[in-house]
């Protein structure tokens, strides 16, 4: 059961919520984005496009309006969108995910130590292939809450505004760190 | 089962005059202790916090908790999104309001804000901090809303958010979420917030 979708190539993942914003990251020669928001019709029209010219497209489920978090839509975002991978802080979506053969992004709400607890019991199975913390800023404060029960890569995603704030979320620990400002694109524009 | 088997609790103050003395008392006291475990109720009754928030607490077995609060000049807020056995709407609020008699309630969801503002309970919507581009629809559901008060979770988001959201929101902010320690506490306070919530017990005075 291999993956036949491309993977991340770098550690910086602009995130898009239309077809503008990902003809901007395009134009920066990144080869990777992620839907955070955003609505069917933007993942049907050009991001659909834009996966099956071999861009990794990843989508957060919880943020795209007009899809059902069942199993019709992720065989619709698998089969039919060649989408590389799906976001959600719901188990059941990412077990279903992984049954056709995308990677999953198991999120994290970060937001108090209770909810923290909650989201580390609720963790998917399969084990996901990365554990997306949201807001980023928070790892340095949950990294070691989530090594404690994972030692999956870590992506930060999530009230990432500033090139500095993509160097301190990258230094807490992360391995991919995602941003929806393109004035943060352009500082990790792919070389 | 511990039901208040008297008749619904009178609440000689409204709603407004209530935060507003919580208010007060925030000013001297810039505190509400979370209480996620049961055991650590006795450290913040013995405190000076003037708030409790419970979390996760079982919804059948409150009432002594939250009368025991009451009891000490604190008020009692629980968390209803998260409580075990309840439903989570106008009839679950009901329950807490009139049976228990919390003080108020804490919700992530502006319905609840709505059911809880005919039973006379203080209202405290959660602003979950999340995602940036999500961050317009959540300032849009507290405006449609209209809490009592705001909390705002994580802390270390607040800064970033804090003059968009006092543009839009009058109501107090408290601000909680990962507030461990002292330098995050005076952090969250001097960027504007009335108070901070917190289950970090050496954080309690």
């Amino acid at each position: 059961m291999a993956v036949r979708t491309p993977g991340l190539s770098a550690e910086f993942l602009p995130a898009v919520r239309d077809g503008a914003g990902l003809q901007q990251a395009l134009d920066l020669g990144y080869r990777q984005v992620l839907l955070e928001r955003g609505s069917l019709l933007a993942l049907v029209g050009q991001l659909a496009g834009a996966a099956r010219r071999g861009i990794a497209v990843f989508v957060n489920l919880d943020g795209v309006e007009g899809l059902a978090p069942d199993s019709a839509a992720l065989a619709f975002v698998a089969t039919d969108l060649g989408f590389s991978g799906v976001l959600s802080v719901k188990p059941h979506v990412l077990r279903d995910a992984s049954r056709f053969r995308m990677r999953t992004i198991q999120r994290i709400h970060a937001l108090d130590s209770t909810g923290l607890e909650t989201g580390l019991k609720s963790m998917a199975s399969p084990a996901p292939l990365a554990i997306a913390v949201a807001p980023a800023l928070t790892l340095r404060q949950v990294v070691g809450a989530i090594r404690q029960v994972t030692s999956a890569p870590i992506w930060g995603t999530g009230f990432v505004t500033t090139p500095d704030h993509v160097r301190e979320v990258l230094a807490a620990g992360a391995e991919v760190v995602s941003s929806s400002r393109p004035e943060v694109w352009k500082e990790f524009r792919p070389s | 089962m511990a039901l208040r088997q008297s008749p619904t609790p009178v609440r000689p103050l409204s709603v407004d005059r209530s935060v507003a003395r919580l208010c007060e008392a925030f000013d001297r006291v810039p505190v509400a202790a979370v209480i996620r475990r049961a055991e650590d109720l006795p450290r913040a009754l013995a405190s000076q916090v003037p708030a409790v928030f419970f979390v996760r607490a079982p919804a059948f077995h409150l009432g002594p908790l939250v009368w025991a609060v009451q009891a000490r000049g604190k008020m009692a807020f629980v968390h209803i999104d998260l409580i075990a056995g309840l439903g989570k709407d106008r009839a679950g609020v009901s329950f807490l309001a009139r049976e228990i008699g919390v003080n108020g309630i804490i919700t992530s969801h502006g319905s609840l804000v709505a059911a809880a503002k005919s039973d006379r309970v203080i209202t405290v919507q959660r602003l979950l901090l999340h995602d940036d581009l999500g961050l317009p629809s959540a300032l849009a559901a507290l405006e449609r809303a209209r809490p009592d008060i705001i909390e705002v979770l994580p802390g270390v988001i607040f800064p970033a958010v804090v003059s968009e959201l006092r543009a839009r929101v009058t109501a107090p902010l408290l601000v909680g979420g990962f507030i461990t320690q002292a330098a995050e506490m005076r952090g969250a306070l001097e960027a504007g917030a009335r108070a901070v919530t917190t289950s970090t017990l050496s954080l309690w005075p």
